[in-house]
C-alpha cells in the first residue's frame, strides 16, 4: 500500500471537486453488475515480506548453475554480461513506453536501430525488426508473412513445408498461428542421418515457405541446406530457425539463400528465465519488408536538419491498419532486445567467435565421452553438432533422467517428451559453461544408470 | 551525434571470456568446411568502459515514468516498484529452464498457481492461463479457445465477430489472425455502446463480441449487461479486453458484467515495466465452458502426499496440468515467466486492499480532469479554446480524453502541436488521436502513483500550454534533444540499418 502518494488526502481532493466520498466517482457502475463482497485475498504485505516471500519460493526451485546441467532444448545457460542488467534496468530505458514520442525517445530508438543492424550483420540479410515474443512466434509470424508476399504467384496456394523434426511446441505455436488464414502444412522429411532429404525436399517447389532449423532439433548442422533454396526456387521463401550463437562459427543463412531468418535472442541478453521474457529474432530481405510483422525503427532527420531515429513503417501494424495489419503484436520484446544488443556489442566480431567456438567444442568433447561409453549410442552418430546431440541409453530415459537428477546431475531432455518414439533417447545440451568437470559428472551418472537398468 | 558502430577499436580491448575446452583447429574440424562463416558480423569493437558510456549517454535521451509525468492514456504507466526487479535476478527465476522437472520448480508452480488463482478472483472467471506474453497475444490465445468452442458444438460456421468503432486495433487484428471476419459497430453518440447497432449485426454467425469497459473513453458502459444478454442469446461469446482493468478490480468484474473471457496487461494493471515497448504479459481468465481449450500447460496443485519431497512448505504438492481440448501451445515455454513473478510481488503489495488501488486510480483521473476543465477565471481569459469532453460523463473511470477541435478551429493548434509542447514542459505527451472517435484526441490517464502536487502542476502547466502564441505551440518541442522528427522522411528512404562506412573493415 506504500505506492499510492495520495493515501490520506483523499477528503481533500474530493473537496476540492465538491464530493464527499470515492463512491461517488464508481456511481455509473449499476448496481447489477457491482461486487458485493472484499475480495477473498490476503492482507497487504511490506516489502521486507515480500523480499522475504520471494527468497523462500524462488529459493526452494533448483537452478541450472547449482550442479552440473545439460537441459537445453532451445534455450541457453548463458554467462550475462553484469554490464547488461545494470544498464537495461536504467529508470529511463526500464519504465519507458513504446517510443511513439521520438522528441524524448532518442535513446531507445537510436539503441533499436544499432540492434537491427547487429541482427543484420549477424544473419547477413539486409532489414531486422525489433523482436518478436520468442523464436516460436517468430517463425509462425515468418511464414504467415511469406504466404501473403508469394501466394499469388505460388503454384501450390496456400501451401508452405516444415521440417519434420520442428519440435512439437514450436510447431503447436505455428499450428495456431496459420489455422486462420487457411493455410496447409505440409512436412518434410530428414533421412537416417538426420539431414533433410534434400532431393525430396523439391516437392516444395512453387509453394509460400518452406521453414527448417539449422541446426535442427537434434542439434545437426546439415550441409545440404546450403542447396536447398537452389531446390525451392525463387518465388518460394526458404525460412530458417537459426541458433543464434552458431553463427559466430558458421555460414549465415543470408549467403545461402535464405529470404526470412529467425532465432531465438535469449543467449544474447538474459538468463534462460524459466522460458520468458526472451525474445524472436526476425530479419528478411526487402521483398518482405512491407508484410513484416512488428515494430522497426528508421534512421531520419528533425526541422533543424539534425540525425534522428523514429518508428517507421507503421501502416503495416494494428494501431493503424487494424484487421487489415500484418500481424496483432503491439507489446513486443524491446529491453530484452536491448539487452541482447549490450551483449552482442561487448562480444564484438572476435567475440561472437569465441563464443561459439566454446559452445562447438563443450558439444564435442561431451559426445565423444558420451558416446565411447558401452551402451550409449549416439542418434546420428555421423553428424556434425552444435549444442545439441541426442543419444539412446537402456532403459526408459525419462526414468534415467530423473535417475540421474537423484545424483545430482541435469542431464538433458527426455526426448519421449517430444515424440512417443524416442522414450528412449535424451537429449544433451552444451554450451559456453559447460566444464570438463561437469562433462566427467555426466559420464558417471549415465554409467551408473547402466548399471542400474542391468541388474 | 555517435552511433556504437563508430567503436572500431583493438579486439583485444573487447570484453574477455574463458577460451573454448578444444584447440581452435580441433573445433573447426567439428564442422564441415563448406558451411564455416567467411567474415565475422560487423559489430562495434569497444570495451565495457565505452560501452557503459555510450548507453547511459543513450538512456539519457529516453523518458520514463522516473524520468517524469506520463499520463499515456490507456497505458498505465504506473510507477514500477524496484524489489520487483531484484526479486527476478534470483537464480531460482533468472537461472531456470521451463522443462525442469517439477519437483525442481515447486517455487515457480506456487507463484503461478497463486497469479492464476489471484486473477481469476479479481476478474470473475474460473481459470487462468499465464503463457500468452502480451495482451494481443491474450486476445488471441482467449478466440482461439472461442473458435474451438463453436466448432466442438458443431456451431463453427460462426465466423464474425463484433467490435466498436472505439476499439483497441489489436481486438480487430486478433480476431482477424484467428480467420474471423470484423464487424466494426459505431459508438452512440455519447461514446457508449449502442445497443441498436449491437442489435443490428448479432446473429447466428456471432462468433463473439470483443469490448472493453470502461470504454476507451474511460466511461463504464451502464448497458454491458445488456450487450452480454444479446450477444449471448444469439449464441456469442463475450470478450473483454483488460486494458482498461486497472480502474474496477474489487468494484465490479467481467464475471459480474456476463463476459466469457477476459485478458489481463500485466504490464499495464500489475506493474511489470514497459520497456520501450516490451515484455508485457496477457494472461486471460475464462468461464468454466472455455477452460478445456486453454493452452497448455496450467499450474495446478493438490495436498502434499507422504512420500512426497518436502515442497515449499505449505502443505501443497505444484504440478503441471494439461487442458482436455487444449489448443496447445502459443508462448514456446510457459509465458514471460519474468514478467509474472514481477507482478505477483506487485500484487502482493496490495492483496485484498487491491480495490485501494483502482479507487486512487480513479480518484487521481476526476481530479486531474476537473483540474483542467475548471481553470481559474484570469487564466480561462488568457485560453485560445477549452478543450471539450470527448464523452459527456459526470465521472470518469481511470482515464478521460479530451478534444481540441476547438483550438484547432480558432487558432489552428492540432492536438498533435499541443502533445509536443507538453514535452517542453517535462512530461511525457498524453496518448494522441486515440480513440478515433473523438476529433483531435488527446487521452489522459495519470495512474493511482501520481501525488496530488504532480496532478496540479499538469492541469497548470496544460492549460498554459492553451494560453501561448499558436505559432510557438506549433513549432515545438524546443528543449528536447531532437526537435520535431520528420516521420515522412524515414518511411520514404527507409535506412533500417548503419551503412557500415565504419565498419568496413572488420
Amino acid at each position: 500500500m506504500d505506492q499510492l502518494p495520495n493515501l490520506g488526502r483523499e477528503k481533500e481532493m474530493l473537496s476540492i471537486m465538491g464530493l464527499n466520498s470515492i463512491d461517488e466517482l464508481f456511481s455509473n457502475i449499476p448496481e447489477e453488475v457491482r461486487r458485493k463482497n472484499p475480495l477473498p485475498l490476503p492482507p497487504p504485505q511490506s516489502e521486507e515480506e515480500i523480499w522475504r516471500d520471494a527468497q523462500h519460493l524462488l529459493g526452494s526451485n533448483i537452478h541450472l548453475d547449482s550442479r552440473p546441467s545439460f537441459l537445453s532444448a532451445g534455450l541457453s545457460r548463458n554467462f550475462v554480461p553484469t554490464m547488461v542488467g545494470m544498464l537495461a534496468t536504467r529508470g529511463e530505458f526500464l519504465t519507458s513506453y513504446t517510443p511513439y514520442q521520438a522528441e524524448v525517445s532518442q535513446g531507445m530508438l537510436q539503441a533499436m536501430w544499432e540492434f537491427q543492424t547487429m541482427i543484420s550483420e549477424l544473419v547477413n540479410l539486409p532489414i531486422s525488426n525489433v523482436s518478436m515474443y520468442d523464436a516460436s512466434t517468430s517463425a509462425a509470424e515468418a511464414i504467415t508473412c511469406a504466404v501473403r508476399v508469394h501466394n499469388k504467384k505460388a503454384i501450390q496456394k496456400d501451401t508452405i513445408y516444415v521440417s519434420e523434426l520442428v519440435p512439437p511446441h514450436r510447431m503447436s505455436v505455428i499450428k495456431n498461428y496459420v489455422q486462420g488464414s487457411g493455410i496447409n502444412l505440409h512436412t518434410l522429411k530428414h533421412d537416417e542421418n538426420g539431414h533433410l532429404d534434400i532431393n525430396a525436399a523439391s516437392i516444395a517447389h512453387g509453394s509460400c515457405a518452406v521453414y527448417i532449423e539449422q541446426p535442427n532439433s537434434f542439434g545437426i548442422l546439415d550441409e545440404g541446406l546450403l542447396e536447398l533454396k537452389g531446390k525451392i526456387g525463387e518465388n518460394t521463401a526458404l525460412i530458417v530457425g537459426v541458433d543464434a550463437v552458431s553463427l559466430g562459427l558458421v555460414s549465415p543463412p543470408g549467403d545461402w539463400g535464405a529470404d526470412i531468418v529467425i532465432g531465438e535472442g535469449q543467449p544474447f541478453g538474459i538468463g534462460p528465465t524459466f522460458g520468458g521474457p526472451i525474445y524472436g529474432i526476425f530479419a528478411c530481405t526487402e521483398k518482405y519488408i512491407r508484410q513484416m510483422p512488428g515494430r522497426i525503427v528508421g534512421q531520419t532527420y528533425d526541422t533543424n536538419e539534425k540525425k534522428a531515429f523514429t518508428l517507421t513503417l507503421s501502416t503495416r501494424e494494428q494501431h493503424i491498419r487494424r484487421h487489415r495489419a500484418t500481424s496483432n503484436i503491439c507489446s513486443n520484446e524491446t529491453l530484452i532486445a536491448l539487452m541482447g544488443a549490450m551483449h552482442m556489442s561487448l562480444l564484438g566480431p572476435e567475440g561472437i567467435a569465441v563464443l561459439a567456438k566454446r559452445v562447438a567444442a563443450s558439444t564435442e568433447v561431451t559426445k565423444k565421452a558420451l558416446s565411447s561409453i558401452e551402451g550409449v549410442e549416439l542418434i546420428y552418430p555421423n553428424s556434425s553438432n552444435f549444442r545439441d546431440f541426442a543419444i539412446r541409453i537402456p532403459g526408459d530415459s525419462e526414468k534415467a533422467v530423473a535417475f540421474m537428477d537423484s545424483k545430482g546431475v541435469i542431464a538433458g531432455l527426455p526426448m519421449g517428451l517430444w515424440w512417443e518414439s524416442h522414450s528412449s533417447s535424451i537429449l544433451i545440451g552444451c554450451d559456453e559453461r559447460t566444464s570438463e568437470s561437469d562433462i566427467s559428472s555426466l559420464v558417471l551418472v549415465v554409467k551408473e544408470w547402466i548399471k542400474e537398468v542391468a541388474n | 551525434m555517435s552511433d556504437i558502430f563508430s567503436f572500431n577499436g583493438s579486439p583485444n580491448a573487447g570484453w574477455s571470456q574463458p577460451n573454448p575446452i578444444l584447440s581452435d583447429s580441433e573445433v573447426l574440424e567439428t564442422i564441415p568446411s563448406s558451411m564455416l562463416r567467411n567474415s565475422p558480423p560487423a559489430w562495434p569493437r569497444a570495451s565495457e568502459p565505452e560501452l557503459v558510456r555510450h548507453y547511459t549517454w543513450l538512456s539519457k535521451r529516453n523518458f520514463g515514468i522516473d524520468t517524469g509525468f506520463y499520463p499515456l492514456g490507456s497505458c498505465t504507466m504506473k510507477h514500477n516498484p524496484r524489489v520487483n526487479e531484484r526479486i527476478v535476478n534470483l537464480p531460482g527465476i533468472d537461472r531456470m529452464h521451463p522443462l525442469q522437472p517439477e519437483h525442481q520448480i515447486q517455487g515457480i508452480l506456487s507463484i503461478f498457481y497463486e497469479m492464476q488463482e489471484m486473477l481469476a478472483i479479481c476478474s470473475g472467471m474460473d481459470q487462468v492461463t499465464l503463457q500468452p506474453v502480451a495482451g494481443a497475444q491474450g486476445e488471441f490465445t482467449a478466440m482461439r479457445c472461442i473458435q474451438e468452442f463453436h466448432r466442438e458444438r458443431g456451431e463453427g460456421h460462426r465466423n464474425k465477430v463484433i467490435v466498436p468503432d472505439s476499439a483497441h486495433g489489436t481486438n480487430p487484428a486478433s480476431a482477424s489472425m484467428c480467420g474471423y471476419e470484423i464487424i466494426e459497430i459505431p459508438s452512440a453518440e455519447d461514446g457508449r455502446i449502442d445497443l441498436e447497432a449491437l442489435q443490428s449485426v448479432v446473429g447466428d454467425d456471432t462468433a463473439a463480441m470483443m469490448i472493453t469497459n470502461p470504454s476507451t473513453l474511460g466511461v463504464f458502459e451502464p448497458d454491458i449487461a445488456r450487450a452480454s444478454e444479446m450477444v449471448h442469446t444469439a449464441g456469442g461469446q463475450m470478450y473483454y479486453d483488460g486494458a482498461n482493468f486497472n480502474a474496477i478490480i474489487g468494484k465490479t468484474d467481467p464475471g459480474l458484467m456476463g463476459f466469457d473471457a477476459v485478458h489481463y496487461n500485466l504490464h499495464k494493471t500489475f506493474s511489470q515495466p514497459h520497456g520501450g515497448g516490451g515484455p508485457g504479459s496477457g494472461p486471460i481468465g475464462v468461464k468454466k465452458h472455455l477452460s478445456k481449450y486453454l493452452p497448455s500447460p496450467l499450474a495446478s496443485r493438490r495436498k502434499i502426499a507422504k512420500d512426497d519431497s518436502e515442497g515449499v512448505g505449505d502443505g501443497y504438492w505444484y504440478s503441471w496440468i494439461t487442458p482436455e481440448k487444449t489448443i496447445g501451445k502459443v508462448q514456446q515455454w510457459h509465458g514471460n515467466a519474468g514478467a509474472v513473478i514481477r507482478c505477483w510481488a506487485f500484487y502482493r503489495r496490495y492483496g485484498r486492499e487491491l480495490e485501494r488501488m483502482s479507487e486512487h486510480a480513479v480518484l487521481n483521473a476526476n481530479y486531474l480532469r476537473f483540474k483542467i476543465m475548471n481553470p481559474e477565471k484570469d487564466v480561462l481569459e488568457k485560453i485560445h479554446a477549452m478543450p471539450s469532453d470527448g464523452a459527456p460523463t459526470d465521472f470518469v473511470m481511470h482515464e478521460f480524453t479530451l478534444s481540441m477541435i476547438d483550438m484547432k478551429n480558432k487558432v489552428g493548434v492540432t492536438g498533435k502541436d499541443i502533445a509536443k509542447r507538453l514535452l517542453d514542459y517535462g512530461v511525457m505527451a498524453p496518448t494522441l488521436y486515440f480513440p478515433m472517435i473523438v476529433p483531435e484526441c488527446l487521452m489522459i490517464e495519470p495512474t493511482e502513483t501520481e501525488s496530488k502536487e504532480v496532478l496540479d502542476k499538469f492541469a497548470k502547466d496544460f492549460l498554459n500550454v492553451l494560453t501561448e502564441d499558436p505559432d510557438l505551440i506549433k513549432g515545438a518541442p524546443y528543449t528536447t534533444d531532437v526537435s520535431r522528427v520528420d516521420e515522412v522522411w524515414a518511411a520514404r528512404n527507409l535506412i533500417l540499418r548503419h551503412p557500415g562506412n565504419n565498419i568496413e573493415d572488420n
